[in-house]
Formats: C-alpha cells, sequence, structure tokens
C-alpha cells in the first residue's frame, strides 16, 4: 500500500471534522474488506483514511420511530445473528449469508457494502425492496434519502466527499412484510453475484398489494422492476400472473456479456430469481396469515 | 509511524509500525510470528486467518492499527512443542494437509467454527472453510478433519446424512 496519514477518531462529531478538513484526498475505512484491498491497488497514496470502525455511533441494531435502524457499521455477521433482523426482515440474514466468506462476514459492514455500490452488491437488493432510506452526515448536518437515489453508478454513491454513511432505516410499515432474496453464483461460497433479486409484498384480500421487486448485477446499480410490479399490484394472486411478471422483469434489466456468463443467461437467472423472489415472499405471507 | 499494542495469543506485543501495515505483516515481519501465511493478500484464500476478539478475519484485510488493544489468537496459539491442538491432531490423523500452506488458516477457521458452540452439520462446516482455498487435497479430507476435531471437543456427533429416497 502506499503511505497515507492514519486517523482513529473518537467520535462521530471528530470523524465528520476529520473528513471536512481533508476531502477530498480522504478514505473512510471501516470494515475494509473493499477498501483495502483497493488501496493495495491504486497508484497514488490516498492522502488521509479515517477509521471509523471503532465508532459505536455507527453501531446498534434498534427500532426507533422511523422503523428498524441498522448502523452503517454492523457488520454482516452482527446481521446473521440478530434478533431484531430476524423477527423483521428475515431475508436480510439470506443476503448477509450470501457476502464473501465467514472472514468477509465478520469484518464487512452493511454501510461498506452499500457505499462501495457495486451492482452486484448482495445487500442492495432486499433493501431496495423494503424502500429502505439512509441517513448522510456531513459538516452541514444530517439529511435523509432514499437508497434508490443513494446509488448513482458503479462505484458511485449521493455521498459528498466530506460526508457518511450513518444508519439505514427499514421504514415502520414494511417491518414484517414477506420478502424473499436468491443470489445465482457461479458457485455457493464467496463468489460474486451473476444475478441477485428480492421481492417484497402484502397480500390483501388475496390481492397483491405493494409490490417490491429488486434487481442486482443486471444494470449499472441495483433497480427496480417497476412494470413487473405494476403488473402485480391489485391483481388477484395467481401463479400465472407471478410467472409474467417474471417474463416482465427480464426486459427491464440489462445485464453485461463476459467472462463469468452470457447475457442470455443473466436474462434467464432474471425470470427464475424473479419468478422464485416472488413465490417465496408469497409462501412467506401464507405462513403468517 | 503507529505504536500498536495487541495480545497475541495471550502476550502483550507492541511494535512501532507504519499506518499502511497490514495486522499480518506486523505479525509477520514485527513480532515474528510467521504462521499466518501471506496467500493472496486481497482476502479470497483465507491463508492469512487469525482470531480477531475470537472472529475469524483475514489479516491481510485489517490494519494493524485498526487491530490495537484486541486480542489476537495464531496457530501459534494452539498447539505447544510437546503437545497439538485436537484441530492439529486430527488434521494429521487423517492427513488433511499436503504441502500444508492453507493449514493455519484452515485450522483458525475451525476454531472459531468449533467455538460458537452450536451444532455442527457437513454442510455448516463448508460453509465455514469456503473463504479458505487448498491447492492439493481437494477439501475431502480437510472436511474429514474438522469432523473428527469437532466430535473430539465438543463430544457431540456431526448428524447422519439421510441416504436420498430411491
Amino acid at each position: 500500500m502506499k503511505p497515507f496519514d492514519f486517523i482513529q477518531p473518537a467520535t462521530i462529531d471528530a470523524a465528520i471534522l476529520a473528513l471536512a478538513e481533508y476531502s477530498p484526498n480522504v478514505r473512510i475505512l471501516n470494515g475494509g474488506t473493499d477498501c483495502l484491498v483497493e488501496l493495495k491497488h491504486v497508484a497514488q497514496s490516498p492522502g488521509v483514511v479515517i477509521d471509523v470502525s471503532r465508532l459505536q455511533g455507527l453501531k446498534g441494531i434498534e427500532i426507533v420511530d422511523a422503523g428498524l435502524r441498522i448502523g452503517a457499521g454492523v457488520t454482516h455477521t452482527e446481521i446473521m445473528a440478530d434478533p431484531l433482523i430476524k423477527e423483521h426482515v428475515p431475508a436480510m440474514i439470506d443476503a448477509a449469508h450470501t457476502v464473501g466468506a465467514v472472514q468477509t462476514r465478520n469484518l464487512g459492514t452493511l454501510g461498506g457494502n452499500l457505499v462501495t455500490c457495486v451492482p452486484s452488491m448482495d445487500s442492495g437488493p432486499t433493501l431496495l425492496a423494503l424502500d429502505a432510506d439512509v441517513t448522510i452526515l456531513g459538516a452541514k448536518g444530517t439529511r435523509q434519502s432514499s437508497l434508490t437515489d443513494f446509488f448513482v453508478a458503479p462505484r458511485k454513491t449521493s455521498l459528498e466527499p466530506d460526508e457518511l454513511l450513518l444508519e439505514i432505516i427499514i421504514p415502520k410499515e414494511n417491518l414484517g412484510k414477506p420478502a424473499s432474496f436468491i443470489k445465482f453464483g457461479l458457485r455457493k461460497g464467496q463468489a460474486l453475484a451473476l444475478v441477485n433479486a428480492a421481492s417484497a409484498l402484502w397480500v390483501e384480500g388475496n390481492k397483491f398489494k405493494d409490490v417490491r421487486i429488486a434487481l442486482g448485477a443486471v444494470a449499472p446499480v441495483v433497480i427496480r422492476a417497476s412494470k413487473a410490479e405494476a403488473l402485480l399490484e391489485g391483481q388477484s394472486v395467481s401463479e400465472g400472473l407471478i410467472q409474467e411478471a417474471a417474463k416482465i422483469a427480464v426486459g427491464e434489466a440489462k445485464p453485461i456479456d463476459d467472462f463469468r456468463a452470457s447475457k442470455e443467461y443473466r436474462n434467464d437467472l432474471i425470470e427464475v430469481g424473479t419468478r422464485r423472489t416472488l413465490q417465496a415472499a408469497l409462501g412467506a405471507s401464507n405462513i403468517q396469515s | 509511524m503507529t505504536d500498536v499494542t495487541l495480545i497475541v495469543n495471550g502476550e502483550t506485543k507492541t511494535a512501532s509500525v507504519p499506518p499502511e501495515t497490514t495486522l499480518l505483516k506486523m505479525l509477520r515481519e514485527d513480532l515474528n510470528y510467521t504462521g499466518s501465511k501471506l496467500g493472496c493478500d486481497v482476502g479470497d484464500c483465507g491463508a492469512c486467518t487469525v482470531l480477531v476478539d475470537g472472529l475469524a478475519v483475514n489479516a491481510c484485510l485489517m490494519l494493524a492499527g485498526q487491530a490495537e488493544g484486541k486480542e489476537i489468537l495464531t496457530i501459534e496459539g494452539l498447539s505447544t512443542l510437546e503437545k497439538y491442538h485436537p484441530i492439529q491432531k486430527a488434521f494429521e490423523d487423517v492427513a488433511a494437509l499436503q504441502c500444508g500452506f492453507c493449514g493455519p488458516g484452515m485450522i483458525m477457521t475451525t476454531k472459531a467454527l468449533i467455538d460458537q458452540d452450536e451444532d455442527v452439520t457437513r454442510q455448516n462446516i463448508k460453509d465455514a472453510l469456503s473463504g479458505n482455498l487448498c491447492r492439493c487435497t481437494g477439501y475431502t479430507k480437510i472436511i474429514e478433519g474438522v469432523i473428527d476435531a469437532y466430535q473430539e471437543i465438543t463430544g457431540k456427533k456431526l448428524p447422519e446424512i439421510k441416504p436420498r429416497a430411491a
């Protein structure tokens, strides 16, 4: 790694002051599972590295007025073991489990996964399907953003150089919403997603309500399949309609063709992933009722 | 330079290292714990796996400064010259390792798995070891070694695999 200055602020406020002082020549370091890999390969020193991995203010999973708050510094392993996550958003456990291997999950954080903003991130689809919001802190104060607006482009979020991702909020009305996540890779362990997908829906009076379908690794950022959602919205629950929605979802994605998988194969995976997550969310809804 | 103090295998150790030093580099080059191996250096192979406060992590993906004050357990903390740790004994008995380069990482990941004190299945073992690559053995013997060590240490039996229905 190229030499850099290393700061370990004791509080979030101190981290924000350091960010303001040194940006844009500054990197935030938390779990390091992406950041350090990158810093080992860059030609120029990042300048200053601010280690936020010890900040208690970025930790914690708790119910707040707005919903379920997950600190940006919570690790994937912590998500997998958390009783509130299990009770309110169990699909997040399936998503967290597919991130890297146990060594990665013990260090890597939910916030880091979102900020890195690679299209194949495994935390994105479930959170997008649950209409998650993020809280961002900068020198000018805090601001809220939808996760949809937070994702801008591959490896680019709406974070300004002097801002820090504080927390992820699952809105109160979506706690307990039946949801499901699936990931397809080239192998089971430690694989990048070829396609990943999540669906969430309510069933009211045997009709689909508030259907959300999110797809990862199929576009520059994680996307919603809004036409497929619209096909189901308000309609009577039927297997045929789910299959039709899955076909429509394929048309909303633009997967790449590369050495890991062809575009055609990824398109097939989008259809299968959409269908299976819708079926699983529906199944979870049946169990609830 | 940053002064970093770690508790390695129960002993307090301090070194002054440049901030960009990884935990792995500090362990190997400043503190002379060379059991943990430098493999891929990007978190894919698991050869550098150590336990930090009981959790398996890739020491190549943690800065030494991030580990300040933490308890580190390396492969050197398991055995003495006189006596192997049961995991090491099990690995030797089944000939789990060939060249041995992946061994320290495999064994530390196994230690973390068994220390969780939860019932373990063959699938749990494969899942736990998915971040540790071996290029010699094909994993079968390694998994056998983990099973033997788990049964020896916990006194539990791995659930039998039910034959598939005809």
